[in-house]
């Protein structure tokens, strides 16, 4: 194959961004869900804690 | 109501439009994938060489098709803005924005892939043509938009903002399109047209009509991932987004 170096450099370039496409968007949506999660469990915290100053008094 | 129209307002929720996007993402993907394995295929071992650029024209199967995604994506991004402007429908917002990276992608192909051509071609990687030129000015702008949607803390704001700054970016694709017309371009004039006489052999065209359909689907399948993360950022706090966090946590 003539100019073989510059084919697969094209190649290269075309399938790491699109290896990007795919990825970026996905870390982004697992990013989303964590904090999520996290901010669920952070207002189940605080109202246990209120429930409990509340029994106290 | 017509299911259609039904379809289309339901589109709307929050919650429906992730459920829609988790289901159709995978296969549009999957769809996207194996077109263009059949494409890349038939680019690099099918189709006879060019007689005077040798092999080095095989990059046009990925070249042309990152083009008009460049271009198509941007008037897409722009018609979303509009309609997010006119009748402040949130997922279009949305979908206008998640356009901007994947345009950007694709020009960003177009570009390096012109540049790997032009070398063995032209004798240089790069040169202030018109058509070099303006397609590296859509780059700009496409980062313009991401960037301003990011500036902007409130994200109604932001996307009215960036929208308006795609809208006004509309103005340069005519440019681009014909560019190689009004000015003397060392970029080659138009060789394909989908519904004229193209001036490439027919033995050449069907991979590339392949890598069109391809890149579409793949389109399809980021738009959707995308407009999905951005509508849980959105939607942080809601219910819904909090269900839907904990069933992942309990399918794992």
């Amino acid at each position: 194959m003539s100019y073989q170096n510059y084919v697969i450099a094209a190649y290269g370039v075309f399938f790491a961004v699109l290896l990007w496409d795919f990825v970026a968007p996905r870390i982004d949506l697992a990013r989303q869900l964590r904090a999520a999660r996290l901010r669920a469990a952070r207002t189940q915290t605080r109202s246990a804690n209120t429930e409990e100053l509340s029994r106290a008094e | 109501m017509h299911p259609l129209v039904r379809w289309f307002h339901q589109l709307g929720s929050p919650p429906y439009f992730d459920r829609f996007a988790a289901r159709w993402t995978p296969v549009a993907y999957i769809a996207g994938i194996l077109v263009m394995a059949y494409g890349v295929w038939a680019a690099l071992f099918q189709v006879p060489a060019d007689y005077q650029q040798g092999d080095s024209f095989r990059i046009l199967y990925i070249h042309v098709p990152a083009a008009w995604m460049s271009l198509f994506v941007f008037g897409l991004m722009a018609f979303y803005s509009a309609i997010a402007l006119v009748w402040r429908i949130k997922l279009c917002e949305i979908l206008a924005m998640a356009c901007a990276p994947i345009g950007a992608a694709f020009t960003l192909i177009t570009l390096a892939t012109g540049s790997i051509w032009g070398k063995p071609m032209w004798g240089t990687w790069w040169d202030w043509d018109p058509r070099l030129t303006t397609e590296l000015i859509l780059l700009f702008l496409y980062l313009g938009v991401i960037g301003l949607y990011n500036a902007i803390e409130d994200r109604r704001s932001a996307a009215r903002a960036a929208g308006l700054l795609a809208i006004v970016g509309v103005a340069l694709l005519p440019v681009i399109r014909y560019s190689v017309v009004w000015w003397n371009s060392l970029h080659q004039g138009q060789t394909i047209s989908l519904f004229g006489k193209s001036h490439m052999d027919a033995s050449m065209l069907p991979p590339l009509f392949a890598m069109i359909v391809a890149t579409k689907l793949w389109f399809i399948g980021s738009l959707l991932a995308r407009a999905r993360a951005d509508n849980l950022r959105r939607e942080a706090g809601k219910d819904w987004v909090l269900r839907l966090a904990r069933g992942t946590e309990a399918s794992r």
